[in-house]
């Protein structure tokens, strides 16, 4: 068997969903073969069981003991081969099932790790979710049935050629009937799907208000209102239940026609059987064959409809796939630039301003929105890009960029795993070790209040952490990827006062060397700075100490508000 | 501090469960009494082909007889098709109604946990319950159970047509009884848990894909790309291994399964042939029996692979039913506050024992008065703030509203004297008016706008594509930070309580917004009493008092300027803060 996950899931074809899922079949093609010869084997020995119990019968008939061990023998030699066959398909169809399934997610993965951004940019979150969790695992149910599938023909040829050897009609009534039967069905399977989807859909959103419930249900909790939610959710729910059983009146008609029609094709076949034997043509074991094939037939014509069910939805699984595979990664591949290791000047090109290599500089605006967006240009986040060195950033590789401009954003994630990792998921080497850090980040009594300090497992994106918590283990992280220059977007804003002021006396020491900037408009963490830079929307006004700064009025409001 | 909630004992769900299967009493009779009549005609194929083939051997057929035979099939296979589609129908339309029931009492007890419950217990298992277990029960709901039973009487119907066509040939079936019994207390005794893990390690690896869309932003910026990207191929091979343990026992379990069908089958054949020489049966018979037999195979490899959902659902169902057994944690005495000062005296409290997180914490509230509390992280400055909206009680010590405990009064009461007021805000999926309404129950649309003018938000909201109408929460418009923030405000401007406990309630606001939500929280908080747990030194500068919460203790206490006279810890801050400023 396959191990999982592929050491490379290979490169898909992705021109059409057609050629994906043919790409897909081609990569496991010996388990498929597999799948089909014991697919085979399984179909036909379960086909064949009514002879052996007809020429039992048969030998009952004749009185006949040698015979009758022989069919009785026989009868259960087929259910030997069946279990056995059936075991070996079953496994096959598994494995079948889930190459096609994970590599298929094994590729959206690699491919949303590595693009992130752009995927989400286009495609919401929920909706790439769902790709993985049920489109790429609808893909794999076409590699299940398939086998399946080919087994049911070919018992499906073998029950007609025996018959028709027996009897032309009966032959035909097979022959013509089974494929009748899958064409008469299938029509009536699609819209009932859809309206099993509406349903279904229905309940995945009362789900989904279950969820929201509990999300809310501290502030629900604190502020009352709990018969009025609970009112409405009945109402959904009621609207939900009548909706289902709506549905069930064309759910329980499909199923009912799966049992009647082929109950017609029984009636038919046991008809005519019946009255070969008047003429002789037949005997009467080979009448309780024939109904039993007549019975048996309605497997592989269910086998039928699943595979064209299972393929229709694999088709439509491969489209959303495709939509995420085809999202393409920034790349940059014009005239890659290299600048010399250690820290270099960084020069916004849009304002002007030159930070030195080194300098632990304050953004500080009175459109905080705007002043970020300046933060972004310096870590190529937004446009016109920065120079650093002297080049521009756009051409030097976006992974380089990365590594040496490291940029914490206002709402950074944490993501699961033990803290130890999660505050250092890069393995960065910086001069700062994990404690230091988290003393520079007034981060280490978050740990030390933790059970298991440093070991215990970030969860829910760290949901269990207070605003100011998440904020301060966040900044122990950037600390820690940052190999040169340090970008840190409102930092401190969800910490208290006593909290942001030993951070900035701090974050100013660990920082020596490095260049340090930070977007915010908090006194305590301005006047540790080096150099202020002050803005009126993008636009650089002034350049000094905040102390020299607090002389200008509109600084002075900016900083100091709610003072006046 | 997460306390995990409590789950059903199996005679607690028995018990719950058959209060369940009693109020719907009526469908599951339904179901019994047409599936018997759908099995019963189900076996008149193989009756009338025994017949036919005894007419044979008689040589007593007649072209007109097979017509008789053949047209009376015909009838029962119409009969069967009919009670099948009732069969069907009754089954569906049972599994929705007791879902919806379930999944409704459900929401009534989530909605009556205890607010110290709510706050403690962390939102996983919650989450899970309402999700997961959720979704695992309406599977088995809706069609485990029903089908399930549907199996059951036709294996009963079939069993008993054996028995009286020749009662000897159940011995017969019993011989894949051993084999069934077998393979499928070893499968049942290793499934269930395994088939947990499977979905347990799919919920991991579907977290890993939404955190990685999530954090896409992070991802660029620290580089992550690759890490996720191993961490998802761990978590593939996490549910492979799941994956092929359950195939595992699967493979174990099927061929004792399809031997005990095949056996008896085999065996019926052989043993009907002796009958049939010594004379005790006709080949008729033995070609019903034979049949009959084989048609056990089919409700009986149904009602089997139904068993560990069955199993699954049952742990769920004890899980959701143990939601209803945490026990209340407000001893309303009926005493009515007799004014609305807030007083807290010699208040201890600890998550742990042994580890008072407040000790002797005194402070009366002057209604009217705004109180800010500021101190270090950690020093217990939030846990007061819940004391002091009635959430937790003290373990020493009280905190009383007018002369009666907090924790004395009822919810409802509460809520109208005292409201905590979160970092966290929360939309519920919903309109604007469903999201406003829940602080008033009844309120009209013109009391909604009231409040929403009173926080500056009846404009945006006035010229949402449906106004108050408009569908809000993760599903429908998607409303700014500040936006949610406002409607969270409006909210309790419609509660109207006379105390506010404001713990950092603007602090994780964007700074860009803040100045703007400052504005609609000062509307608010008009003419109320506050306290304020403040991040912003400026915040306690505008309060009347100021309370130093400093390592469980209020160490400090005291108007703004007779605190900094007092030269304490608040003065020190508070100098290095703005001593520029005042030059």
């Amino acid at each position: 068997m396959r191990v999982l996950p592929l050491d490379d899931p290979g490169t898909p074809d992705l021109s059409s969903p057609g050629r994906y899922l043919r790409w897909l079949g081609k990569n496991q093609l010996s388990t498929l073969l597999g799948g089909l010869v014991f697919g085979i084997a399984w179909m036909l020995s379960q086909a064949l069981t009514p002879a052996a119990i007809g020429q039992g019968i048969n030998a009952i008939r004749r009185h006949d003991t040698g015979a009758l061990w022989m069919w009785s023998g026989a009868v259960l030699g087929l259910g030997v081969i069946m279990a056995t066959s059936g075991v070996i398909r079953h496994r096959f169809a598994v494995t079948n099932w889930m190459v096609a399934s994970f590599r298929t997610i094994q590729l959206l993965g690699e491919h949303l790790a590595m693009t992130a951004s752009p995927i989400t940019a286009e495609i919401p979150t929920g909706d790439v979710v769902n790709t993985m969790a049920s489109d790429a695992t609808r893909i794999g149910g076409a590699y299940d049935v398939v086998a399946r599938f080919v087994g049911a023909i070919i018992s499906y040829i073998v029950v007609a050629v025996i018959m028709l050897r027996t009897s032309v009609t009966l032959g035909l009534v097979v022959l013509l009937g089974v494929p009748l039967l899958v064409t008469g069905i299938t029509p009536l399977i699609k819209p009932l799907q859809n309206r099993q989807m509406a349903v279904r859909e229905r309940a995945g959103k009362l789900t989904a208000v279950g969820a929201d419930t509990v999300a809310g249900l501290r502030i629900l909790r604190g502020i009352g209102g709990e018969q009025v939610f609970f009112d409405r959710y009945q109402q959904r729910s009621q609207e939900a239940r009548k909706a289902g059983v709506a549905a069930a009146t064309p759910q329980a008609t499909l199923d009912t026609a799966q049992v009647a029609l082929p109950a017609i094709f029984i009636l038919i076949i046991t008809w005519i059987g019946a009255r070969l034997t008047l003429s002789g043509e037949i005997n009467a074991g080979q009448l309780v064959a024939f109904y039993g094939y007549a019975v048996f037939l309605v497997a592989p014509l269910r086998t039928a409809t699943e595979f064209v069910e299972k393929v229709t939805r694999a088709l439509v699984g491969a489209r959303k796939v495709l939509r995420v595979l085809t999202i393409n990664p920034v790349v940059r591949t014009v005239n890659l630039v290299e600048v010399a290791n250690g820290d270099q000047e960084l020069v916004d090109t849009a304002t002007g301003l030159t930070i030195k290599q080194g300098t632990f500089i304050a953004l500080c605006g009175t459109d905080p929105t705007a002043t970020a967006t300046v933060a972004e240009r310096l870590g190529a986040f937004a446009a016109p890009p920065a120079t650093y060195g002297g080049v521009p950033l756009t051409d030097l590789a976006l992974e380089e960029v990365r590594r040496r401009i490291v940029v914490s954003e206002t709402e950074p994630r944490l993501f699961t795993g033990a803290l130890r990792n999660e505050l250092n998921p890069t393995e960065t080497t910086t001069e700062l070790d994990l404690a230091d850090a988290l003393h520079v980040a007034s981060a280490s009594d978050v740990i030390e209040a933790l059970p298991g300090g440093l070991d215990e497992v970030v969860e829910e994106r760290g949901r269990a952490f207070s605003g100011g918590q998440r904020q301060r283990l966040v900044l122990a992280r950037a600390l820690l990827a940052a190999e040169e220059v340090l970008i840190l977007i409102e930092p401190t804003s969800a910490v208290d006062a006593h909290t942001e002021m030993a951070i900035a006396s701090r974050l100013k020491d660990a920082r020596i060397g490095h260049t340090t900037v930070v977007v915010t408009t908090s006194p305590l963490l301005l006047d540790a700075c080096d150099q202020v830079a002050f803005f009126d929307g993008e636009q650089l006004l002034a350049t000094g100490t905040h102390r020299t700064l607090l002389e200008r009025e509109d600084y002075k409001s900016t900083v100091l508000r709610g003072e006046d | 501090m997460a306390t995990p909630l409590p789950v059903a004992s199996p005679k607690q769900t028995r018990a719950e469960a058959l209060q369940y299967i009693k109020r719907h009493r009526r469908g599951f009779m339904v179901i019994v009494f047409t599936q018997t009549f759908a099995a019963l005609l189900g076996l008149v194929g193989p009756f009338l082909l025994g017949h036919l083939i005894n007419q044979i051997d008689q040589g007593t057929l007649t072209g007109s007889g097979v017509n008789r035979i053949v047209a009376l099939l015909g009838l029962a296979l119409l009969g069967q098709s009919i009670f099948t589609y009732f069969t069907r129908r009754a089954s569906y339309v049972l599994g929705e109604e007791v879902f919806a029931e379930l999944r409704e009492n459900f929401l009534a007890k989530l909605l009556d946990l205890p607010l110290s419950t709510v706050e403690r217990a962390g939102t996983g298992d919650l989450l899970a319950r309402t999700t997961s277990d959720m979704e695992a029960l309406a599977y088995t709901v809706r069609f485990a159970v029903p089908e399930s039973l549907v199996a059951i009487v036709t294996l009963v119907v079939t069993l008993v047509a054996v028995g009286v066509t020749l009662p000897i040939m159940l011995v017969v079936c019993m011989a894949g009884v051993p084999l069934l019994a077998i393979g499928t207390r070893w499968y049942l005794q290793r499934a269930p848990n395994s088939y947990r893990s499977e979905r347990a390690s799919y919920g991991v690896l579907s977290g890993t894909f939404s955190e990685t869309a999530d954090g896409a932003r992070t991802i660029d910026a620290l580089r992550l790309g690759r890490r996720q990207k191993r961490r998802i191929a761990d978590n593939i091979a996490e549910c492979y291994k799941w994956e092929r343990r359950n195939l595992f026992l699967r493979c174990v379990w099927f061929p004792f399964v399809d031997a005990g069908i095949t056996l008896p089958v085999a065996l019926s054949v052989l043993a009907g042939g002796y009958l049939v020489f010594k004379g005790h049966a006709n080949v008729g018979q033995i070609t019903a029996v034979t049949l009959y037999v084989q048609q056990l195979g089919d409700p009986l490899d149904r009602l089997l692979s139904w068993l560990d959902e069955l199993q699954i659902g049952t742990s769920s169902l004890a899980r959701l039913f143990g939601v209803a057994l945490v026990d209340n944690d407000r001893t309303p005495s009926g005493d009515q506050p007799t004014s609305e000062a807030i007083t807290a005296t010699g208040v201890h409290y600890a998550y742990r024992a042994d580890h008072d997180v407040l000790r002797d914490v005194s402070v009366a509230l002057t209604p009217g008065e705004r109180l800010a509390i500021v101190g270090p992280s950690g020093a217990g400055k939030s846990t007061l703030g819940r004391l002091l909206a009635g959430i937790d009680g003290p373990r020493l010590g009280r905190i009383d509203v007018g002369g009666t405990s907090l924790t004395e009064l009822l919810l409802d009461d509460l809520r109208g004297h005292v409201a905590l007021v979160t970092q966290e805000h929360h939309l519920f999926i919903g309109s604007v008016r469903d999201n406003l309404v829940l602080a008033r129950p009844g309120a009209s649309d013109h009391e909604l706008l009231g409040a929403l003018g009173a926080v500056d938000a009846k404009e945006w909201v006035e010229a949402l594509p449906e106004g108050l109408s408009t569908e809000i929460g993760t599903t429908g418009h998607q409303l700014s930070p500040s936006q949610a923030q406002q409607i969270s405000l409006a909210r309790l401007v419609l509660a109207d309580p006379h105390t506010l406990v404001l713990d950092e309630a603007t602090s994780l606001l964007d700074p860009r917004a803040a100045r703007h939500l400052e504005r609609s929280l000062s509307a608010v908080v008009e003419g109320r009493t506050v306290v304020a747990i403040a991040h912003r030194l400026h915040t306690a500068h505008d309060a009347d008092r100021v309370a130093v919460v400093e390592d469980g203790r209020i160490s400090e206490l005291g108007t703004h300027a007779e605190l900094l006279q007092s030269g304490g810890s608040y003065a020190a801050l508070w100098r290095s803060w703005r001593d520029e400023a005042d030059e």
